[in-house]
């Protein structure tokens, strides 16, 4: 243990005496594993939010598909469905996109039939105000703070949307999502079906997707399997396909952020590499001096495996911490523009991932290691210098 | 003092870091799933199937049930172009 | 004998066109706490001889026995231990490492056998006074002048206690008066019943009144072997 110490501290007085370069060679690391954790974090913080979220999604949703692309859905394929055993309920909704020329905003619209929930008296929970359209009303809606922003209503209650014909459709604002909601909610206006098939010019009858409730949980992909033998050219979701999505979507394989930071990370690595490799005459001198005097090949090895280690270890630390307080006190701040895009409508909402040790290894495998790899051979290379060369 | 001393000052900061964190996250956590509860009734009584994250363009928004060819929808041949699938693939 | 070599050999780059045949059968013995001097020119195979003394490597062929342990052909590894259990070195370049201090670089040897640094600077700062640089401690080693950076360099070639001293022109960068002082140091410690090897050209060196003897070398061989006087 005293060797161990001893040759530790001669390490980090080899590094203060070259501070500059090494608080530079720190600074780098830490940034690009800052840069890489962040990244990761708020991925798994979206993935998990997905996955939580998104377990009380449809079992089913079915949408009619022609040359590749989604076309409206008859009303009537209710009945088709009808006969195949195991399904509860089956939804209309139509579901579209309104493109607010005024501000460049895209507000999801989706229009079902009243009542919208199974509760008594149809109250939905995460409404701060208001009510939800009663069975029969029109131009009834109920939006989000972030939209009646963008609307610009103030403390006014009335607002138009353009059909495609360029008439008017006029809607009343009588609910309004609670903040706190504005992941799922931050774009969305919620109507009666017969209203979002007058703004959409929808057909009678015509809607845009089913969505099916099943008894038993374990019946879907079996009643999936059946409707879409029963609906020929139809697009058949479950609810494991959507979650199925996100993992794939927030996967850290695919995402082109992740590839370009592992890609800085891997010039780290061979920049690591290029620095450590130069042995000048005075290192050389100095492995000569230290193994004339006693100091066995290993010894050497591990004095630099010292330096190497305190030097990556400490910035991956650092790094991680830091990424860690970016999301947990700032909330991502710095790549919320990048997935956010262009968007207009920008949802207001905190990340919280876990804490899982797989991914602190991960980074760890990915940071520390190849920089201790990339330094090994420069290494071991100092150490074989002979106790003759200072003779 | 030893200069290994220092390094174990630096240890023990960032304990004391990642302890006051950790308290923070687990505050943040608790908050967050009293939110969730709320959220997925949201989730189930209208039918959601997509975090409203990027409303830039419907396959960013509505990525778990859109088609696969709306990422070429302005034509066959066209690329994606939106920040926000930096972060994220393309729907397949 | 303490240091015994008997029908020694070195060769260089054995087998490949550049071999270099640096020492050839040569036969040495010196007794526990003399002094002796090595003498020869560059390439005289002078060095090569010094190095299998100072355990920095075995000779290629030939019996090597160094203050009562066998080298012959010992890997690596156990030659460092013996050379830093038997030998202290002092060099012509004094070989200090510029960048630390006059007590980092006495306590060198010590690290590496995990020695704590009060231990350290207590046996450093006992030679520090017995050669007379105590207020030297702190300074960095190119702030010495010549003759104090030689009683460093004796310094931390005792701080581990050796038996053997091995002296490679220890007053080459010494003026007359200096390089008496740095001899009468290195006679000091024989009487103290250390065995002393000093290599140098200096005729300061070869007729101190500490050497017991001259050793000879040339083309590889060793010409002469007397004691003085």
């Amino acid at each position: 243990m005293g060797r161990v110490l001893n040759i530790l501290d001669y390490a980090l007085c080899s590094l203060r005496r070259k501070l500059l370069k090494n608080v530079s060679v720190f600074a780098i690391f830490t940034l690009v594993i800052f840069l890489f954790c962040s990244f990761q974090l708020v991925s798994r913080a979206l993935t998990e939010a997905a996955e939580q979220l998104l377990t009380t999604a449809p079992d089913i949703t079915i949408q009619q598909m022609s040359a590749g692309r989604q076309i409206s859905i008859a009303s009537s394929t209710k009945m088709e469905l009808a006969g195949i055993f195991g399904i509860k309920k089956i939804k209309e909704r139509i579901w579209g996109y309104y493109f607010d020329e005024s501000n460049g905003a895209n507000y999801t619209v989706i229009g079902m039939h009243a009542p919208f929930s199974d509760s008594p008296g149809d109250r939905l929970p995460g409404l701060s105000e208001g009510r939800l359209p009663a069975p029969g009303e029109r131009g009834k809606v109920v939006v989000s703070d972030n939209i009646r922003n963008h609307l610009q209503l103030g403390s006014r209650k009335h607002f138009s949307l353009f059909r495609p014909d360029l008439t008017q459709a006029g809607f009343e604002t009588i609910g309004l999502f609670d903040g706190k909601l504005e992941i799922v909610t931050a774009d969305l206006i919620l109507m009666t079906l017969a209203d979002a098939r007058d703004l959409f010019a929808i057909p009678d009858k015509f809607v845009t997707d089913l969505l099916v409730y099943v008894a038993n949980p374990n019946e879907i992909e079996t009643i999936a399997r059946k409707i879409s033998l029963k609906l020929p050219g139809s697009r058949v979701i479950t609810r494991n396909q959507i979650l199925k999505t996100y993992k794939v979507v927030f996967n850290w394989r695919s995402g082109l952020g992740t590839i370009c930071l592992l890609t800085a990370l891997a010039a780290f690595v061979i920049l690591a590499w290029d620095k450590a490799s130069g042995l000048s005459r005075e290192e050389m001198k100095e492995v000569g001096i230290l193994k004339i005097l006693g100091w066995q090949t290993g010894d050497i090895i591990f004095l630099r495996f010292c330096e190497s280690l305190t030097v990556s270890l400490l910035a991956f630390l650092t790094g991680y911490l830091l990424a860690w307080m970016h999301i947990v006190y700032f909330d991502g701040i710095l790549f919320r523009p990048v997935f956010l895009g262009w968007s207009v409508v920008r949802p207001v909402f905190s990340l919280a991932p876990s804490f899982s040790i797989e991914n602190l290894l991960l980074v760890f495998c990915l940071s520390v290691v190849p920089y201790l790899c990339a330094t090994a051979v420069p290494a071991w290379r100092a150490a074989t210098v002979r106790a003759d060369s200072v003779i | 003092m030893r200069p290994s001393s220092g390094l174990l000052i630096f240890f023990m900061v960032f304990f004391l870091l990642a302890g006051v964190l950790a308290r923070s996250l687990a505050d943040k956590r608790n908050t967050q799933e009293e939110n969730f509860h709320t959220l997925r009734e949201v989730v189930l009584h209208l039918g959601l199937s997509d975090l409203a994250l990027s409303t830039e363009a419907r396959y960013t928004r509505h990525p778990a049930i859109s088609d696969s060819v709306v990422v070429s929808m302005d034509h066959p041949g066209a690329i994606d172009h939106f920040p926000s699938t930096f972060f994220w693939a393309p729907v397949r | 004998m303490f240091i015994d070599l008997q029908a020694v050999t070195k060769i260089y780059n054995q087998g490949q066109p550049n071999e270099v045949i640096a020492l050839k059968t040569v036969s040495l013995a010196v007794a526990k706490g003399e002094m002796v001097c090595v003498q020869g020119p560059s390439g005289s195979g002078k060095t090569t001889l010094l190095s299998i003394i100072g355990c920095i490597f075995s000779p290629t062929s030939g019996r090597a026995a160094i203050g009562g342990k066998k080298i012959s052909r010992l890997p690596d590894h156990f030659l460092t231990r013996y050379r830093r259990e038997l030998i202290g070195f002092v060099f012509q370049n004094y070989n200090m490492i510029d960048h630390l201090t006059v007590l980092e670089n006495i306590t060198l040897p010590l690290l590496a056998l995990g020695v704590s640094p009060s231990i350290r600077e207590r046996k450093a700062d006992h030679l520090l006074e017995k050669f007379g640089i105590s207020h030297r401690k702190k300074f960095k080693v190119n702030q010495l002048s010549g003759g104090e950076l030689q009683r460093a360099a004796i310094a931390r070639a005792l701080i581990n206690d050796p038996p053997i001293i091995v002296a490679d022109e220890p007053t080459a960068h010494l003026d007359g008066k200096l390089s008496l002082e740095v001899m009468d140091m290195l006679a000091a410690l024989k009487e103290e019943g250390r065995t002393v090897v000093v290599a140098s050209h200096d005729p300061i060196v070869s007729r101190h009144h500490g050497m017991a003897g001259i050793i000879e070398v040339r083309d590889g061989v060793i010409l002469l072997n007397k004691p003085v006087g």
